[in-house]
């Protein structure tokens, strides 16, 4: 049986009794067991546990009685809590934590009798975007095992490209699901900041964290984002707004529709591969009726300094309840209650989240405040209102995702400065609390896949999955080499 | 970045580096605020108006207790003894 099924065609395959919940969840499990060894995508295979929630599932499909992921097989990030399940966050520091309860997307993945699979890998505590900063799993692409696979939902985009899972979630901080997606010819969708609760999502930067889907297409985002959107009592930032229905705009109508094009997002540092196959994708839409609008954000050249200062201040207030004492990684030193805080931090986290929290620390250090942090965040409201003033005249941005495609293993991770400045384009959206999706374009020459980002305005999901939805179906996606 | 600074800095985070871990930080730590003071080209003032003005009581959820999570499953990803976190003596 081919793998490389979409939620939908699972959905027809199951309800149809072409293959049973059962079934399903064992190929995966087998084929999970078959490559990878090679790939490292999964940190934990949660076999017995997804055999017991396929038989449930079963139960329901049986009754006549499916929601759209009953008994679809899931890979979930390894920050997100699983009640009774090992949630590493792909570190040391909580190498042995089993969380006492579950995130709401789990609540709510379980309800609809979902099957999780099994954890997987991301770059540690979700700072990179290569996910060879995982203590664990260094995750392979499934296009070419000798490069990344992108981050920090990398385990995410890998097991989903290589059909290891039928979708998976993973979660954006700064183009953390969008950038994997794009490195592994898949789509990613990061939902407005507020759509989707972020009640146990480990925090790393609280104002940017926005979980959501990897998945084979459009269209199964915008299922997967119908089951876990919505207020939630445990998350003060997650909004009151009702949850639409997000395949409602599938096949969108572009005629008329107006897309952006900013220029700074397709000037130097991007690969010319790149910008002409995203280029090539706004001809598409073009062809479809839709007008291109010129439009600009000067504060492009800004928007690493202010998110990753802003960002590595959170994390750094974030992490300081890693202390040892409560939960994580506790150090077997003799002393007092500051060394073993101390030593247990200095064992549990690795080089990244160090660095993070130094950054973070220095932004926020009295005397510096004012220069770093203060100025980040009136860059963060400068860029909104570009963003703004952008939508006033268009109804969708079309960006590249990444500035070039996967990258090889090792090739930057000893750069901080220049992974950093690979992010260019995709923080803008986190600092704008905006949605975006990244859907594959092209190849290069090498056939390594390339994504091209539809930006919405705030809450306008739909929109931008039917856009994407609408290029998906004229365009034809290559499965990965594994 | 000085190396005084990064000692600064990890003291704030409870953090340990050996010497030669420091000589990396700062060599990192000098790079990445090099990037960082891009900021400095740009006049802009954060307003805090901006941000709060539109944040609504009414919104926030009612200040009431709720059922949470039994004692020994908070203690279980810890070393505990008597339904209590175990730390280093902190007092004589």
């Amino acid at each position: 049986m081919s793998m490389d099924l979409t939620v939908k065609q699972l959905r027809d395959g199951l309800d149809s009794r072409e293959f049973s919940a059962r079934e399903i969840t064992q190929s995966y499990l087998d084929r999970i067991e078959k490559i990878d060894g090679q790939l490292e995508s999964y940190i934990t295979v949660t076999g017995e546990k997804a055999l017991a929630a396929a038989d449930k599932a079963q139960q329901r499909i049986d009754a006549g009685e499916s929601a759209p992921l009953t008994g679809i097989p899931m890979a979930i990030k390894d920050n997100i809590c699983t009640e009774g399940v090992l949630t590493t966050c792909a570190s040391r520091m909580l190498e042995n934590f089993v969380p006492p309860y579950n995130a709401t997307v789990m609540d709510r993945l379980e309800a609809q009798d979902t099957v999780l699979l099994g954890k997987v890998s991301m770059d540690e505590f979700a700072m990179g975007g290569s996910t060879q900063t995982s203590a664990f799993k260094k995750t392979k692409n499934p296009f070419d095992l000798t490069r990344v696979p992108g981050g920090s939902s990398g385990g995410s985009a890998a097991a989903v490209s290589a059909d290891l899972c039928g979708a998976a979630l993973g979660s954006d901080t700064g183009g953390s699901i969008r950038q994997p997606a794009s490195f592994c010819g898949v789509t990613g969708l990061k939902p407005t900041y507020g759509r989707v609760s972020r009640y146990g999502l480990v925090a790393f930067a609280s104002s940017f964290d926005q979980i959501g889907p990897i998945a084979r297409s459009a269209e199964d985002c915008g299922i997967i984002l119908n089951a876990i959107a919505g207020y939630d009592y445990h998350d003060g930032t997650a909004s009151k707004l009702p949850v639409e229905d997000y395949t409602a705009k599938l096949g969108m109508d572009m005629k008329g529709k107006k897309i952006a094009y900013v220029s700074e997002f397709f000037g130097e540092g991007v690969d010319d591969e790149v910008r002409n196959s995203v280029l090539a994708a706004i001809d598409s839409y073009k062809a479809m009726g839709a007008q291109v609008v010129e439009c600009s954000m000067p504060s492009l050249k800004y928007a690493i300094a202010a998110y990753y200062l802003i960002a590595s201040a959170e994390a750094s207030s974030n992490l300081a309840r890693y202390d040892g004492i409560k939960y994580g990684h506790r150090s077997e030193v003799e002393g007092s209650y500051n060394d073993l805080v101390i030593a247990s931090r200095s064992e549990g986290f690795g080089d990244e989240v160090k660095r993070r929290i130094l950054l973070g620390n220095y932004a926020l250090s009295s005397g510096y405040y004012d220069a770093y942090y203060g100025k980040a965040m009136g860059l963060r409201q400068r860029i909104r209102e570009e963003y703004a003033g952008i939508f006033e005249k268009c109804d969708l941005i079309i960006t590249p995702t990444a500035p070039s495609v996967a990258y090889g293993i090792n090739e930057n991770i000893h750069d901080p400065r220049k992974m950093y400045q690979a992010d260019f384009c995709t923080v803008t959206v986190n600092i704008a609390s905006l949605p975006a999706i990244s859907t594959t374009c092209g190849y290069n020459a090498d056939g390594m896949p390339i994504g091209m980002s539809i930006v919405g305005n705030m809450w306008k999901e739909a929109d931008i999955i039917g856009a994407a939805d609408a290029f998906e179906k004229t365009f034809v996606r290559r499965s990965a080499a594994l | 970045m000085e190396m005084d600074m990064v000692k600064y800095l990890a003291k704030l985070a409870k953090l340990s580096f050996t010497d030669e871990e420091l000589e990396k930080a700062v060599a990192d730590m000098t790079d990445i605020i090099d990037l960082m003071d891009t900021i400095k080209d740009i006049d802009v003032v954060y307003d805090a108006y901006k941000d709060n003005h539109n944040v609504y009581l009414a919104d926030l959820r009612k200040d009431e207790a709720m059922p949470s999570l039994p004692t020994e499953k908070l203690l279980a990803n810890a070393v505990n003894q008597e339904n209590c976190f175990v730390v280093p003596k902190v007092v004589e």
